[in-house]
């Protein structure tokens, strides 16, 4: 979808210097609703609610728009799940926050935080995994018989990085879209030197 | 054996309620009994169910609402396809409430 918007939106060179801008996939945010929660209240009330105690002591709900997920606990602290970018997120959170407050809850939106940022794209070369990890011994981790991916764990900005063989790319970590964007150009040159040659 | 009253609202099951109530009503049987026979027809239908019915129907649909709260799931499908061995019937909105048959045996 990322490579699909080119022709009209041209991608700023400046600030994405390969042509490539990563597709934000996964918002991971957190906000305390501020108030103690009967979570099986909720679950009865609530639609698209679960509830399992004897699992997991949170409740579990969706909305449809934002797709997400949402965890809802006992304590009143929260954590949204699935949107595609932080707007999405917050705006979901909101919506929860509202659901709890129609349920009777004297919800707050107290600290919301965005907690991690998933992007993902694709260079569109093959890439020799065994030659990166070895002359990026101190951040790569490549065990090809564990995870199929090679593990890059960038230090500046701080971030991890999954790199296929396909030249299909996954980042994750950042609490800031510009981390993910500046940890893929980081790699960028790196990925055009282990290109791999096809015979 | 514990067992589910889920079956209590089908319409047998109302149909067997509403005569047990007119017979206390009547004073041609005692409460305890009504209820005793409640609580067989609970573990009647458990039993049919498991042994005598052999149809197997599926259930597809647009899921719009789920819930999940003390081990009871419930459905409610928007347009929904009925779909058994030699029929088929489409139902605009529809609710499925199952409970896992496991808990009964634990």
């Amino acid at each position: 979808t990322d490579q699909g918007l080119e022709g009209s939106n041209p991608v700023d060179l400046s600030k994405h210097p390969s042509g490539i801008v990563p597709t934000l996939q996964n918002i991971v945010s957190t906000v305390n609703l501020d108030c103690k929660l009967d979570l099986k209240a909720i679950a009865l009330q609530a639609r698209n609610a679960e509830y399992n105690p004897k699992r997991f002591a949170a409740v579990i709900m969706r909305i449809r728009e934002p797709k997400t997920t949402a965890l809802i606990f006992a304590s009143g602290k929260m954590v949204c799940t699935g949107a595609k970018s932080e707007d999405f997120s917050k705006m979901a959170a909101r919506k929860y926050a509202r659901i709890v407050q129609k349920l009777g809850f004297p919800a707050k939106f107290k600290d919301f935080k965005i907690q991690n940022i998933v992007g993902s794209c694709d260079v569109k070369f093959p890439i020799r995994l065994e030659g990166l990890a070895y002359s990026h011994a101190a951040f790569s981790s490549y065990e090809p018989e564990l995870f199929p991916g090679l593990i890059y764990r960038m230090k500046v900005p701080k971030i991890v990085l999954l790199i296929f063989v396909s030249g299909k790319i996954v980042i994750t970590g950042a609490k800031m879209r510009d981390e993910t964007y500046k940890a893929f150009e980081n790699i960028y040159p790196v990925l055009s030197e282990f290109r791999k040659i096809q015979q | 054996m514990a067992t589910f009253e889920l079956y209590r609202r089908s319409t047998i099951g109302m149909c067997l309620t509403e005569t047990l109530d007119e017979m206390v009503q009547s004073g041609t049987l005692s409460p305890e009994l009504a209820i005793q026979v409640l609580v067989q027809f609970d573990k009647s239908m458990t039993e049919a169910l498991e042994s005598q019915v052999k149809t197997k129907v599926s259930i597809k649909g647009h899921l719009h609402t789920y819930r999940f709260c003390d081990n009871v799931w419930t459905f409610i499908l928007q347009d929904a396809m009925f779909k058994s061995d030699d029929r088929q019937e489409n139902v605009s909105r529809v609710k499925i409430v199952a409970c896992d048959s496991k808990l009964l045996t634990q």
